[in-house]
């Protein structure tokens, strides 16, 4: 076991013991679920059917249902998209990256992070599919052998590469989520009473018996997984940014964003995070799990990959009039003063002010403040996809193909849906799933427990 | 010695057993027959199996779900014999003239197994030399309009021909008067058999020709002036200096489309001259958007400008001629061009008040236009209407005092007079109404009888435009319904022939008869021609010395003039139920379906009118009111609008009262289906001001003092361009003047793009940005063709006629306002207009480094105009082709870029990733969702006729755009094939190139060294659009030259040169 220093903060509050744990996270899937799951949900539910509603009236119509036109060929289709799959970063990285850099915090987060990466890449998923005039032939962006001839994709593509780099970081985070699941499945399959749920337990856990083999070979995959993943954490974003800067449009053409949009990406992921945990801890009292170490550590990270995002912008709005390139320097001049100047300056506020507010530790350390702040970061957030996609594409190159838009009802309704559906699957999650990683957080509760660190005598026992 | 090796079925025949010999010459081992086999009673016993059953079960449920996939097979029936003259899969063309009673022209008609589906323009045969107009080609597309009439009514019951014949010939017996009103005839036949009518009904029959827009003034100033009331005929090629006056002479004055090839051959700067042309006028029009000087000036001003040009010949006219500053200085100008060029001077003024006619000929007089710009003797016989005659008329029939017989032939007075309303009332009070109207309009509506005529493209008709010729139109197809010729229904009624159904050759023996009448011989080549010249008397006109008229009635000067002008799409409105003309957008607004009231943008901001609109911000709304009659139409900022003036389009508001002119002439709404008023009738489109047209001075006046008031609300308009000017842009387009062209190199005027590189001893040196490159060639140069284009913006009017064609022939669907309004438009072919700003010293330059971008949004008070068009340019690095994740748009080998439908899912990328922003998206399913059921033709099964089987009709979700015409590309190529032959460098015209009427569009093999399109890319005035994104169009655009002064310009270009 890892030593650590006393005066470090716990990292689990009260006097917890290994059986407290296993009580504290399973006793939600145990009990009744409590009256306001079954109200959330349910509102959840009616907003992800009129999103799917919309959907389906989407594919039978046609892509015109939406804003879209001539000159703007992709807006909140894309910006839901590029939002939903930054949401999902966090995830993956909270569990590959941090778990190589051993930090041990994460344990209390990853498992919900995790789950909210995997939903956020369905919802995000979606997107590309919708957005397709020809969903049915959507098939064709894989390179499958055919019966066309020699037809094969287009390796020069990069919404190829985005077919790639999405299917592989869902596959990858859905197989590490549920490795990781596995051991705290077997361990409510083996509370469990009812046969139903004991059945379903024991399936998902996998015959899991908690013998050392099983251990071994468990934190072996973990590690190879986190090894898998952790370039993912880069790639994905990358590529995504790669549907944009590599084409020709002022705006979009910018050598910068691969590493700017990974930046957002953990950032709006770790706000998520926020969002999500600041409310589960206090629904399902994990508060002794997740406090305010756990929100400080994080705002951190939001502070520093937001600083990260504003550097960016600022540098972008640099190069683009030491280019001295027409084009490029009217449209961030556009995007300021334009006609869309108010969602550059919603975007501006959000993404790189209010992180910087993040240096006062009373700030950082305040969960009300930290709440409002992380919503505040992911609707910054959307805002900037859609100043890059908007109004880079809104006036570019003629001005006589120069337009606006406006987004019609089905595309607020698919937006909004998407929202509701993952609520729909993150609330299944926490009724039905263990939201902390139990086995994991018992091998740090002797290292970082509070009552640990508080009893030296026990140490000095042993 | 021979083996054959024998095999058996079976031991019994190697053995021949008996059994085996018995049953050796059945075909049937078991000799049952089937009626034994059915009558077998244990045969209802056999029964399926469970696992038979669920196989059975999957397998025709699996079945029927497969095809269920399939898609519904449309069935074609094949010929079952070949009809003479058709090659299925191969156009047949026939030789034709177009006359509408306000455009003329020899066209050629492309027909498809029996079917016309494009219309160009004639370029070998007829005067009008292949000059087509937007309406010209459009015009196809009535043919197959559901709306036309099917057959003869009676008060508007369906009857048949016999009847109706009988009743109207014992009507014509009985009456006391008869009058025919037709548009202008200008068919020898028809004239002939107007005559007969005279001879059978003396002294009660009466012929009025009445035009729905008025060129009386002209004809009679020349009464007047010369004591011959005709239509000269104008030569805009012999005119080295051209001042018009509210003459819109490329777009919609008289005959506009063959004007528009005359001036088209002196606006290359390359040429042996290049005409200099001023215009005054108050509306920006299409052919003052052309101009080298426009000055703003109101109607009331104009006779001060041509007072003031005459005074500048020496003579006074007793008209004031003192003019405001800035019009002043374009009329100085004028006069001092006036004065070097001779008698190769043209005024014209598109007025129709007499007395600036009479001073518009004065001046013509005074230049010595007579016999040089103007042919006094070969006159134009179309535009006869008789304005005091016509009035006359109308009043006797709101009086009551009408004619026993009115028969109305081509003409739609109840919507198109001042007075159409009392005029409509006026015709009930008439014992007989007849209508040759091929719609229910709203003045066949109030006749007793309608007889539908043949669409054009059905009947033979002959035509003498001009004295010198003789044009015939032959039909191109048997007539879809039961409509008849106009001549041979008029011929029936006086019993000089009888019906001859659909096969008829009344009509065509008439015409042969005149035409040997008039002495000409072989009508067969005269057909094969479409045309014939006519020797004609040369009148005396000629020699009639000039006499000076008194002038008066001359426009008044007001607090606020109303121009009533024509759109070049739309014009006086028959085409209203047309949608390629409805959505063909206007030149200047780049507004669709919709007309409204032109103001200066600078009048609009003081009077709190908003002057930017787009999909979801509308314009307000006004009421314009003109000799007591309002409208109420929003308000759109049209730069260079004469101050203290206002516009508005005549030809709107067809159908006003639910007449059933087709239904793409009324308003539709955001899910299908029209807009409705409290009567349930469909609501038209924009409103008809016909009614503010005034008879004065013995002619209609468009012009007059009126009155506006802001209105409640705000309407929303559909336009395919909402933003105006070129942002200062110098890459987009390029202009300079004629004197900069010609003393100067092209680095002043054309500078290439360059970028700066190290040369080989670390030198910084400027490069073009040609000689960078990211991406290996594309193997298109020098190895077999590479189709490429150029389009000369100098030459370039703006008028439309491409983009019709390209509709035409590219089955490109029509998707109506609400769709146009959300920029969705899916024209292929555009056409950029780009207005100066006071922040360029001509479009597309900067004034200082540092410019005003908000000040360079806005255009000048009095803008320059440029059109570009713009479509694929197919470039040979196209980022649309990388982006594509499924390939499904490529380069092919002859330098195209392909677009494969079939392969495309619809990601919009290429779109997105295209700079000039020509890729157009299907967002619905066109040809079937419900939206589009009133305005795409192709959602009919008589308009599915129209589409171009050559090219597939795109189904939802794909991208399409310009493919160079490459079903004709194909076409040639074979034809060379077949031939054993290279492809000819004439022998590949794309549809916008064969209708530009001024040449400005040209393709070709730019592999082909000698070809004209490669000569003309290595032009000094050539450029490419956006060059150092470095993407290699098959395209370049040819500098504009203005044959004007400008200093500032001078200044800055000359200074380039100089680096």
């Amino acid at each position: 076991m890892q030593k650590e220093a006393a005066i470090r903060e716990p990292l689990i509050l009260g006097h917890k013991t290994y059986h407290d744990v296993t009580e504290d996270v399973c006793r939600p899937i145990e009990d009744k679920a409590p009256k306001m799951w079954y109200i959330l949900f349910g509102i959840a539910l009616i907003i992800g059917l009129y999103g799917v509603g919309c959907i389906m009236y989407l594919l039978g119509t046609g892509v015109g249902v939406w804003g879209l036109n001539k000159t703007i060929g992709w807006a909140w289709d894309i910006t839901n998209f590029v939002w939903w799959v930054g949401i999902g970063h966090a995830g993956t990285l909270i569990s590959a990256v941090l778990l190589l850099f051993r930090q041990k915090w994460r344990m209390a987060i990853n498992r919900s992070a995790e789950a909210m990466t995997i939903f956020a890449v369905f919802m995000a998923g979606l997107f590309p599919l919708i957005h397709m005039g020809r969903l049915w032939v959507g098939y064709w962006t894989l390179p499958l052998p055919n019966q066309f001839g020699s037809l094969w994709v287009n390796f020069n593509s990069p919404l190829l590469w985005d077919v790639f780099a999405i299917s592989t970081y869902l596959s990858v985070s859905l197989v590490f989520w549920y490795i990781g699941l596995i051991p705290d499945f077997a361990t409510i399959r083996d509370r469990a009473k009812k046969p139903v749920a004991k059945k379903m337990y024991s399936i998902l856990s996998f015959g899991w018996s908690g013998r050392a083999k099983n251990w071994n070979r468990f934190e072996l995959v973990s590690l190879v997984l986190a090894g898998l993943a952790t370039p993912l954490v880069f790639s994905v974003h990358s590529i995504v940014s790669f549907d944009f800067a590599t084409s020709v449009i002022p705006g979009w053409h910018t050598t910068i964003f691969p590493p700017y949009f990974v930046a957002g990406a953990v950032f709006s992921g770790f706000a998520m995070v926020q969002t999500l945990l600041l409310i589960m801890r206090k629904a399902m009292s994990l508060e002794a799990y997740i406090h305010t170490k756990h929100v400080e550590y994080m705002n951190v990270v939001i502070m520093v990959t937001g600083s990260i995002v504003g550097t960016a912008y600022i540098t972008e709005l640099f190069i683009s009039w030491y280019s001295g390139v027409e084009y490029e320097a009217y449209a961030f001049l556009n995007r300021a003063t334009g006609p869309y100047w108010w969602a550059y300056w919603a975007m501006m506020t959000c993404n790189v002010i209010s992180p910087q507010l993040m240096w006062f530790r009373k700030l950082r350390r305040s969960l009300l403040f930290t709440f409002f702040i992380s919503i505040v970061v992911n609707i910054g957030m959307w805002f900037e996809r859609y100043v890059i996609i908007v109004t880079s594409l809104h006036r570019d190159y003629l001005p006589s193909a120069w337009s606006m838009h406006y987004p019609s009802h089905i595309d607020i309704g698919v937006y909004i849906g998407t929202i509701g559906l993952f609520f729909v699957f993150f609330l299944l999650f926490a009724r039905y799933f263990p939201v902390l990683a139990l086995n994991e957080v018992k091998t740090i509760l002797k290292g970082s427990g509070q009552s640990y660190k508080e009893a030296p005598d026990y140490h000095k026992h042993h | 010695m021979s083996i054959t090796k024998k095999y058996w079925k079976g031991i019994d025949e190697l053995k021949e057993t008996p059994a085996f010999l018995k049953s050796k010459d059945q075909e049937f081992a078991n000799p049952n027959s089937i009626e034994e086999f059915l009558a077998d009673e244990k045969l209802g016993e056999s029964s399926t199996e469970r696992r038979d059953f669920l196989k059975f079960l999957g397998f025709s449920v699996a079945a029927a779900t497969l095809a269920a996939c399939e898609a519904p097979v449309i069935k074609a029936v094949p010929y079952v014999f070949k009809p003479e003259n058709v090659t299925p899969g191969m156009p047949t063309w026939y030789a034709s003239t177009y006359y509408d009673g306000i455009s003329y022209s020899s066209i050629l008609v492309k027909t498809r197994e029996g079917r016309p589906i494009f219309i160009k323009g004639n370029k070998e045969h007829g005067f009008t030399k292949g000059g087509v107009n937007p309406q010209i080609i459009a015009s196809i597309l009535g043919l197959y309009d559901s709306g036309r009439l099917t057959g003869p009514k009676e008060n508007g019951k369906d009857s048949e021909w016999g009847t109706i014949d009988g009743k109207i010939k014992g009507s014509l017996a009985s009456a006391k008067s008869i009058t025919l009103l037709t548009n202008t005839v200008i068919s020898p036949s028809m004239t002939r058999a107007i005559e007969e009518y005279k001879v059978k009904f003396p002294g009660k029959f009466e012929h009025v020709q009445y035009d729905a827009i008025s060129y009386s003034a002209i004809r009679k100033a020349n009464l007047q002036n010369f004591g011959s009331s005709f239509i000269p005929s104008y030569d805009f090629s012999k005119a080295k200096v051209i001042i018009s006056l509210d003459a819109d002479f490329l777009g919609t004055w008289l005959m506009s489309n063959e004007y528009a090839i005359q001036y088209g051959q002196r606006r290359n700067p390359d040429g042996e001259w290049m005409s200099k042309h001023f215009q005054f006028e108050s509306v920006m029009s299409l052919t003052g958007s052309n101009a080298d000087y426009r000055a703003m000036t109101k109607p009331s001003e104009l006779a001060t400008v041509l007072s003031y040009l005459i005074s500048k010949k020496g003579v006074n006219t007793g008209v004031a001629s003192n003019l405001p500053a800035p019009i002043k200085a374009v009329a100085d100008a004028a006069a001092a061009a006036l004065a070097s060029c001779g008698n190769q001077a043209v005024v014209v003024c598109g007025s129709n008040n007499l007395g600036l006619q009479l001073l518009t000929n004065k001046l013509n007089q005074l230049i010595g236009a007579y016999g040089s710009t103007i042919d006094k003797t070969n006159t134009l016989n179309l535009y006869q209407g008789d304005d005091e005659k016509i009035n006359q008329l109308v009043s006797t029939v709101i009086a009551g005092k009408g004619p026993d017989v009115l028969i109305m032939s081509g003409v739609n007075p109840v919507y198109s007079l001042p007075n159409g309303q009392e005029f409509g009332a006026g015709l009930k009070k008439i014992k007989t109404t007849v209508s040759l109207s091929a719609y229910m309009d709203e003045t066949a509506s109030k006749a007793t009888y309608v007889c539908p005529p043949h669409h054009y493209l059905e009947d033979w008709a002959d035509y003498s435009a001009k004295q010198s010729e003789y044009a015939v139109a032959q039909p191109t197809i048997r007539p879809l319904h039961k409509t008849s010729s106009a001549l041979e229904t008029l011929l029936v009624w006086i019993g000089v022939t009888g019906r001859g159904g659909k096969d008829s050759k009344a009509a065509y023996d008439y015409i042969t008869e005149t035409y040997t009448g008039l002495g000409l011989s072989d009508f067969n080549f005269t057909v094969h021609n479409s045309c014939v010249e006519k020797p004609f008397v040369v009148a005396t006109a000629n020699e009639i010395v000039f006499k000076d008229a008194a002038i008066n009635g001359l426009p008044k000067a007001a607090n606020l003039e109303v121009i009533l002008y024509q759109k070049s799409g739309i014009r006086s409105g028959e085409y209203a139920n047309n949608p390629w003309l409805q959505e063909l957008p206007d030149p200047i607004t780049k507004v669709t379906w919709d007309n409204y009231i032109t103001m200066n943008p600078k009048e609009m901001e003081d009077a709190g009118y908003a002057t930017t609109y787009d999909q979801e911000n509308g314009l307000n709304l006004a009421t314009l009111t003109v000799n007591g009659k309002s409208v109420t139409l929003p308000v759109y900022p049209m730069p260079g609008q004469a101050l203290k003036t206002v516009g508005v389009a005549l030809g709107y508001g067809r159908g006003a009262n639910g007449e059933k002119i087709g239904k793409s002439a009324f308003q539709t709404k955001e899910y299908g289906g029209h807009v409705t008023d409290e009567n349930g009738n469909p609501k038209p489109i924009g409103a008809n001001v016909f009614s503010m047209t005034k008879f004065e001075n013995s002619t209609y006046n468009y012009t007059s003092a009126g009155s506006i008031s802001a209105a409640e609300g705000k309407y929303i308009i559909a336009a395919t361009q909402i933003h105006h000017t070129v942002m200062a842009r110098h890459s987009i387009v390029r202009e300079t003047t004629l004197g900069i062209y010609t003393h100067n190199d092209k680095e002043a005027y054309n500078p290439a793009h360059v970028l700066q590189k190290l040369d080989e001893h670390g030198n910084h040196v400027k490069v073009p940005v040609s000689e960078f490159d990211l991406w290996e060639e594309h193997p298109v140069e020098v190895v077999g063709h590479r189709w490429a284009m150029t389009i000369d913006l100098s030459s370039c009017i703006g008028c439309g006629s491409c983009l019709i064609a390209c509709q035409s022939e590219n089955n490109v669907p029509v998707v109506g306002k609400d769709e146009v309004r959300r920029g969705r438009e899916m024209h292929w072919l555009r056409i950029d207009r780009y207005f100066s700003s006071d922040e360029e010293a001509t479009i597309g330059t900067r004034k200082s480094e540092d410019i005003d971008y908000d000040n360079a949004e806005h255009p000048s008070l009095n803008p320059k105009v440029i059109h570009m068009p713009m479509m694929c340019h197919h470039c040979n690095h196209a980022p649309c082709e990388t982006v594509c994740p499924v390939a499904a748009t490529t380069h092919s080998n002859e330098g195209l870029n392909q677009m494969t439908y079939n392969r495309c899912i619809g990601t919009r990328y290429c779109a997105n990733n295209c700079p000039y922003k020509v890729r157009r998206f299907n967002w619905f399913n066109y040809p079937s969702y419900k939206k589009f059921t009133e305005v795409n033709p192709a959602q009919d099964d008589l308009g599915r006729m129209v589409l171009n089987p050559d090219v597939t009709v795109r189904t939802r979700g794909v991208m399409e755009k310009c493919t160079f015409c490459v079903q004709r590309i194909q076409s040639v190529k074979l034809a060379a094939k077949v031939e054993s032959r290279k492809v000819g460098d004439t022998d590949f015209a794309t549809a916008c190139s064969e209708a530009c009427p001024t040449n400005a569009i040209i393709v070709g093999d730019w592999n082909n060294e000698a070809s004209v399109v490669r000569k003309s890319s290595k032009d000094k005035r050539a450029y490419q659009a956006l060059e150092e994104v470095s993407i290699k169009p098959n395209m370049w655009y040819k500098v504009k030259v203005r044959n004007e002064e400008n200093k500032e310009l001078a200044t800055l270009q000359n200074t380039k040169s100089h680096h």
